[in-house]
C-alpha cells in the first residue's frame, strides 16, 4: 500500500510542533511537522523511513492545532503502515495492538488468573522483558465482558433502540460504564443493543502500523455500521478514540472502503444530551438528590480532535450535585498502548506531568474522562480515583452515592 | 595598482557545466589550467535549466545525431555522476489531443538512435504514475533520467581540482590580449575585492555558454550565438516519480521533471539579448499551466514554490530561432578568424557537456602538441560513500537516511562527517537541522561556509539546499544565520544584511508566482521578518 496524502498545505509554521507533547518531552522525535508534511516529501522520493517516526503517539494535538487543517498524525501512521510493510513489528507490538484478539482468545479463563498478569510482580517482570514497562499501568478484565452481560439486561417496552458500539475498553475492562449507558438510555425511552459483529475500531491497529488487520475490522464494522444507519437506528459511541476513527480516520486511511452515504456515530453524551433537549430525557429528578459529586474532568485528546466541543462537561453542568471543573492541562501521555511500552513509558509519565500536578493541586477527589486509557493512567499518577463522565450523569439521575474503586 | 599574475597552459572563461567539464578533462590529461568564473559554481544557465538528462526521445524525430549523442552520453553519465543523477526512466504519453501518425515515426527515431523504448498498457503507467490523466491513450517508456546541474558542475570542479585544475570564482573576465596572431593573456578582476589579475596561458577555451558572445567581442571576434530564454516552475512535491514527456514534437511546457523533493514543469523559448535575462513574467507560468494541464489534470492544484529561468546558448548561424535553431553544439577554431589558441564551444545542452569538453579539448591538446587521451567517461567524478561508513555516522545526524546528504556534499563528505561527530559528541543535539524542508544539518552547512569559496549564504544554499523547500527560506534563512553567528561559523557580510539579502533573492521567484498557499507562506515570512523583526528596507537596505 502506498497512500501518500499530499504534503502541500503546510506552511511549515511549526504550529504543531509548539503543540505536540511528545516533541516537547524528547528530542529523539523530530517532531509533526518534520515527521509528518515535511518527510513525506521524501516518502515520495523513496528515501529509508526515519527512526524517530516511532514516537509518534498518534495523540492528533498536532492537527488539532495545525491552521491549515494539515492531517499531521494520520500521515505518521500511514508512513507507519507502510514501514510495517518492511519490517515486521515486534510480538510486543502485535500484543499492545490486538487486544480484542487477545482477549476473546482468553475469554474462557476466569478473570483473576488473566489479571494476574497485571498483580504478580513476577508476570510483570516477565512482561517487562517482552516491552511493556514494568510500572506502567494496566487495566484488568471485568469478570463479564460488557457484551455477554448484555442480553441478561431486562429491557422490555421499549419503543425505540439504539446500536451501541461499545469498543474494547468498555467491554474487557469497564463494562460498568456501558451499564450505566444503557441505565441512562432506558431512562430516555430506548432499547440499548450491540449489534453482534462489531469489531475493535481499529485505532490500536493503526497506531502499531498493522494495516490489513485495520482495513478487515474497517470492513466489518462499516458494513454493519452501514446497515444500522440505513434502518435509521442511532448508534452511538462512548469512546473518543473509536469515534474519531469510526468517523473520519476511516476514510483518511481506508479511502476506497467507504460508502457514498456518510456514515453517522453519535457521541454518548452529545446523546444525551440531545434527549434532554427533546425532553426524552427527564432530568428533573436530579435536582432533588443530594449525591454531592466534586470531580475534574480531562478532555481527551481524541475528544478534542473531533472539533464537536466538550459534550461530557456541558452534560455534567446541568447536574446541579456535580461540581465540575476542567483541567485543560493537556495530553495525560498514554495515548492508547504508547505509555505501556518499556521505550516510551518516561516520555509518556513526563507528557502527562502537567496533568497530573494539575488535578493534585485542584483538591477535587475525583477524575472524570471518557477515555479509558487516559483515566488508568491519570488514576495510577495521581492516586484519585477516575470514572467516565456517564458514571457521575448516572449517580446524579438516580441519586445514588458513587462506589468507587 | 600592482596586478596579480597567474601563469598557465590553459584559461577557461566560463563556470558551467561546459567550461568545468573542459578543465576536468584537461586536468585529466594532464594540461595545467585555470578557469575563471563571474560568479559563483554554476552561475549560468547550468543551474538554471530543466534537469532532465535526455535519453534523447525528445530529439528522435527532429534531430538524430542530437539524439545519438543524448543517450550515450546519458548511459556515460550515470556511470560517472552517479550522485548527481536520479536514475527515473521517463514516459512519453500520447493525448489525445496529440498526432497519433507522430508514434511510428518517433520509434523510429529512437530505435535508430539506440534509445530503448517500451510501450506500457495505459492502466500500468498510471499504476506507475497515478496523478497522469486518465485521458492518456499511449505509453513508452524511456531511460530518460534526471539531473542536478549545480551538483554536476561541482562535483566536476572537485574531480578536477583532485586532478591540479585551479578554479577562480567571482572573477570576471574583462580582456582577452593577443600578440602576433596568438592568445597571450586574460585579464580578470576579482568581483568580491575589486582585484584586478592577469592570466598569462598559451590557449583560452571560451565556454561561457550564452555570454560567449561577449567574451569573444573582447578578443575582437564574433559567434552566432543568441541567448534563448526559458521558464520553469518549481512545484513543492514530487507528484512524479518519473519524468513525463507528451509524446509530441518538442514545444512549450510539455515535460514535467522530478528532482528531489520537487516537480519542475517547463519549460518557454523566448529570444532575448541578455544572457542574464532570468526572469520569468507572470503570463509565461500561467501560459505553463496551461499547456502542463492535459497530461497532469490536478496541475493546478499542486503547489507552486517559485518560478526560475534561464538562456539556452543558441547555435544560431543565418539567425535561426527558438525551437528552429539548432540544439547541436559547436567548437569554433577561432585560428581560422586569425586568432590562434583561442576556441569556442558554445550551444548542446547540458546532457551532452562531457562530449562537448572532450571535443573541444582533443582541439586544444593538438594546438598544444598533447596526445594524452581524453578519460573523462572512464573515471566517476566523486568516489561513492559506502554505506557502512554512512552507517557508522548516524547517530550524528538528526535524520537517519544520510544519503541524500553524501550525494550533496561529494569530496567534502569526510569533513563534514568529522564536524557532525565533533559537534555531538558534546551534547546529542548538537548537530541540529537547520533547514527541515531539506533536511540539511548544522554540519553540513558549517562544512560549506569554511571553504573559500562561500561567501554568502546563497552559496550555501546552492550546496546544501537550504532555503530551497517548502518554507523558501522563511524559517532556516534566521535559523541558518542564528546558528552561524553563535558557532563563530565565518559569514562575510553584516548577518543581518546576509539575512535580508537571501529572503530578497528567494522573494524573486516567488513573485510571479504569488497566489494560493504559497501567498500564505510569503505573508507569514513577511509578519516574522518585516513585522516581528522589523527587518525593512530602510534598517538593512540591499543593493541587487
Ligand atoms: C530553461 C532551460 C532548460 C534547459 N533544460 C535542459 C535539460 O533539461 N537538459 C539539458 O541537457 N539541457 C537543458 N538546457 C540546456 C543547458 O542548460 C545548457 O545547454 C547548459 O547548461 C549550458 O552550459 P554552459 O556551461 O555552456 O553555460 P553556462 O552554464 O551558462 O555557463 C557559462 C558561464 O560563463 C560565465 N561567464 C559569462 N561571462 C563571463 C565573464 N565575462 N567572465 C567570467 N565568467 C563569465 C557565466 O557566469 C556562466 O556561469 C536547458 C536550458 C534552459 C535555458
Ligand atoms: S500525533 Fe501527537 S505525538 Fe504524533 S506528532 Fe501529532 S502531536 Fe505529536
Ligand atoms: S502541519 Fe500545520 S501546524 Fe504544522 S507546520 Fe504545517 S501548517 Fe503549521
Amino acid at each position: 500500500m502506498s497512500i501518500h496524502l499530499d504534503p502541500d498545505k503546510c506552511l511549515a509554521c511549526t504550529t504543531c510542533v509548539v503543540h505536540c507533547p511528545v516533541a516537547e518531552a524528547t528530542p529523539a522525535f523530530l517532531g509533526p511537522r518534520m515527521i509528518g508534511p515535511a518527510f513525506e516529501r521524501f516518502r515520495l522520493l523513496g528515501i529509508v523511513e526515519d527512526d524517530s517516526l516511532k514516537y509518534c503517539a498518534n495523540c492528533k494535538n498536532c492537527e488539532i492545532a495545525c491552521p491549515q487543517n494539515v492531517p499531521v498524525a494520520t500521515i505518521n501512521m500511514l508512513a507507519r503502515m507502510a514501514q510495517c510493510q518492511e519490517i515486521p513489528p515486534s510480538f510486543r507490538d502485535w500484543i499492545v495492538a490486538h487486544g480484542e484478539v487477545l482477549a476473546r482468545g482468553l475469554k474462557y479463563f476466569p478473570a483473576w488468573l488473566k489479571n494476574m498478569g497485571t498483580h504478580l510482580s513476577l508476570m510483570r517482570t516477565l512482561l517487562d522483558w517482552i516491552g511493556i514497562h514494568k510500572d506502567c499501568p494496566m487495566p484488568n478484565f471485568a469478570k463479564t465482558a460488557f457484551r455477554d452481560h448484555l442480553p441478561r439486561l431486562s429491557q422490555k417496552g421499549f419503543a425505540k433502540s439504539v446500536a451501541f458500539f461499545p469498543g474494547c475498553y468498555i467491554n474487557y475492562y469497564d463494562p460498568g460504564t456501558g451499564f450505566d449507558l444503557v441505565w441512562l438510555l432506558n431512562q430516555a425511552g430506548y432499547r440499548v443493543f450491540v449489534p453482534k459483529d462489531f469489531v475493535c475500531c481499529g485505532i490500536p491497529l493503526i497506531s502499531g502500523g498493522f494495516e490489513k488487520d485495520a482495513r478487515d475490522n474497517t470492513r466489518t464494522n462499516l458494513r454493519v455500521l452501514a446497515e444500522l444507519n440505513a434502518q435509521k437506528i442511532p448508534v452511538i459511541s462512548a469512546c473518543p478514540s473509536c469515534r474519531l476513527m469510526l468517523t473520519r480516520e476511516i476514510g483518511e486511511f481506508f479511502p476506497e472502503l467507504m460508502p457514498k452515504e456518510k456514515i453517522s456515530i453519535d457521541d454518548a453524551q452529545s446523546f444525551l444530551l440531545k434527549c434532554i433537549a427533546t425532553g426524552e430525557l427527564d432530568i428533573k429528578t436530579a435536582h432533588n438528590s443530594s449525591v454531592n459529586i466534586s470531580a475534574i474532568y480531562h478532555a481527551p485528546c481524541h475528544l478534542r480532535a473531533q472539533g464537536a466541543g466538550l459534550p461530557a462537561l456541558e452534560l455534567l453542568s446541568y447536574f446541579p450535585d456535580i461540581a465540575i471543573c476542567e483541567a485543560n492541562a493537556g495530553c495525560c501521555g498514554i495515548s492508547g498502548s504508547y505509555g505501556f511500552k518499556k521505550e516510551k513509558y518516561a516520555i509518556a509519565q513526563s507528557v502527562g506531568a502537567r496533568l497530573f500536578q494539575r488535578i493534585t493541586t485542584s483538591g477535587r477527589p475525583l477524575v472524570a474522562s471518557e477515555c479509558g486509557t487516559c483515566r488508568l493512567q491519570i488514576a495510577q499518577a495521581t492516586k484519585k480515583p477516575a470514572t467516565h463522565p456517564l458514571t457521575l450523569v448516572r449517580a446524579a439521575l438516580q441519586g445514588r452515592p458513587l462506589t468507587l474503586g | 595598482m600592482s596586478v596579480d599574475r597567474i601563469e598557465t597552459d590553459v584559461v577557461v572563461i566560463g563556470g558551467g557545466a561546459t567550461g568545468i567539464g573542459t578543465l576536468r578533462d584537461l586536468s585529466l590529461r594532464g594540461i595545467a589550467a585555470v578557469l575563471v568564473e563571474q560568479g559563483g559554481i554554476a552561475h549560468g544557465t547550468s543551474s538554471r535549466f530543466h534537469g532532465l538528462l535526455h535519453s534523447g526521445g525528445r530529439y528522435a524525430v527532429s534531430d538524430t545525431l542530437s539524439a545519438k549523442e543524448c543517450i550515450e552520453e546519458n548511459t556515460i553519465l550515470r556511470r560517472i555522476g552517479a550522485q548527481c543523477v536520479e536514475e527515473t526512466e521517463g514516459f512519453f504519453v500520447l493525448l489525445p489531443e496529440d498526432d497519433p501518425d507522430y508514434v511510428e515515426p518517433w520509434l523510429k527515431g529512437c530505435a535508430e538512435a539506440g534509445i530503448q523504448t517500451e510501450e506500457l498498457s495505459v492502466e500500468e503507467a498510471r499504476r506507475l504514475e497515478p496523478e497522469i490523466s486518465p485521458q492518456a491513450l499511449r505509453v513508452f517508456r524511456v531511460p530518460d533520467s534526471c539531473v542536478d546541474g549545480f551538483r554536476l558542475v561541482l562535483h566536476n570542479a572537485m574531480s578536477a581540482r583532485r586532478h591540479g585544475g585551479r578554479v577562480l570564482l567571482y572573477h570576471k573576465v574583462t580582456g582577452i590580449s593577443q600578440a602576433n596572431g596568438n592568445i597571450q593573456s586574460v585579464d580578470v578582476i576579482d568581483t568580491l575585492t575589486q582585484t584586478k589579475k592577469t592570466l598569462y596561458c598559451r590557449a583560452v577555451v571560451n565556454a561561457a555558454g550564452s555570454w560567449s558572445g561577449q567574451i569573444a567581442a573582447l578578443a575582437g571576434l564574433d559567434v552566432p550565438v543568441s541567448p534563448d530564454k526559458g521558464s520553469l516552475i518549481v512545484f513543492n512535491h514530487r507528484f512524479t516519480s518519473r519524468v513525463v514527456n507528451r509524446l509530441h514534437p518538442g514545444s512549450d511546457g510539455d515535460i514535467f521533471v522530478p528532482h528531489g523533493s520537487i516537480t519542475i514543469l517547463g519549460t518557454t523559448s523566448v529570444a532575448t539579448d541578455r544572457p542574464d535575462d532570468t526572469k520569468p513574467t507572470r503570463e509565461e507560468i500561467l501560459r505553463l499551466l496551461a499547456i502542463g494541464e492535459p497530461l497532469f489534470p490536478k496541475l493546478q492544484t499542486y503547489r507552486i514554490l517559485r518560478a526560475f529561468a534561464g538562456t539556452r546558448p543558441l547555435y544560431t548561424p543565418g539567425n535561426a530561432q527558438g525551437r528552429n535553431a539548432s540544439r547541436n553544439f559547436q567548437v569554433f577554431d577561432h585560428a581560422s578568424d586569425g586568432l590562434h589558441g583561442f576556441f569556442s564551444i558554445f550551444g548542446g545542452k547540458l546532457t551532452t557537456y562531457r562530449l562537448m569538453a572532450e571535443k573541444v579539448c582533443n582541439a586544444v591538446a593538438s594546438y598544444l602538441n598533447v596526445n594524452t587521451a581524453c578519460t573523462t567517461k572512464d573515471q566517476p567524478m566523486v568516489e561513492e560513500a559506502s554505506a557502512e561508513h554512512l552507517k557508522a555516522a548516524r547517530h550524528a545526524f538528526p535524520v537517519g537516511d544520510l544519503s541524500l546528504m553524501a550525494d550533496r556534499v561529494g569530496d567534502d563528505l569526510e569533513k563534514v562527517l568529522d564536524l557532525a561527530k565533533k559537534r555531538t559528541s558534546s551534547s546529542s543535539a548538537g548537530n541540529p537541522l537547520i533547514c527541515e524542508c531539506e533536511m540539511v544539518s548544522l554540519a553540513e552547512i558549517e562544512s560549506i561556509a569554511q571553504d573559500p569559496d562561500s561567501h554568502t549564504l546563497t552559496d550555501i544554499r546552492l550546496r546544501t539546499r537550504l532555503g530551497m523547500g517548502t518554507c523558501q527560506g522563511t524559517f532556516c534563512a534566521l535559523r541558518a544565520v542564528n546558528a552561524m553567528f553563535e558557532h563563530d561559523i565565518p559569514l562575510s557580510r553584516d548577518p543581518l544584511y546576509e539575512l535580508r539579502a537571501f529572503l530578497q533573492e528567494r522573494f524573486r521567484g516567488l513573485a510571479p508566482t504569488l497566489w494560493g498557499i504559497q501567498a500564505q507562506e510569503m505573508q507569514l515570512s513577511r509578519a516574522i521578518y518585516a513585522g516581528v523583526l522589523n527587518l525593512r528596507k530602510e534598517t538593512y537596505a540591499v543593493k541587487n
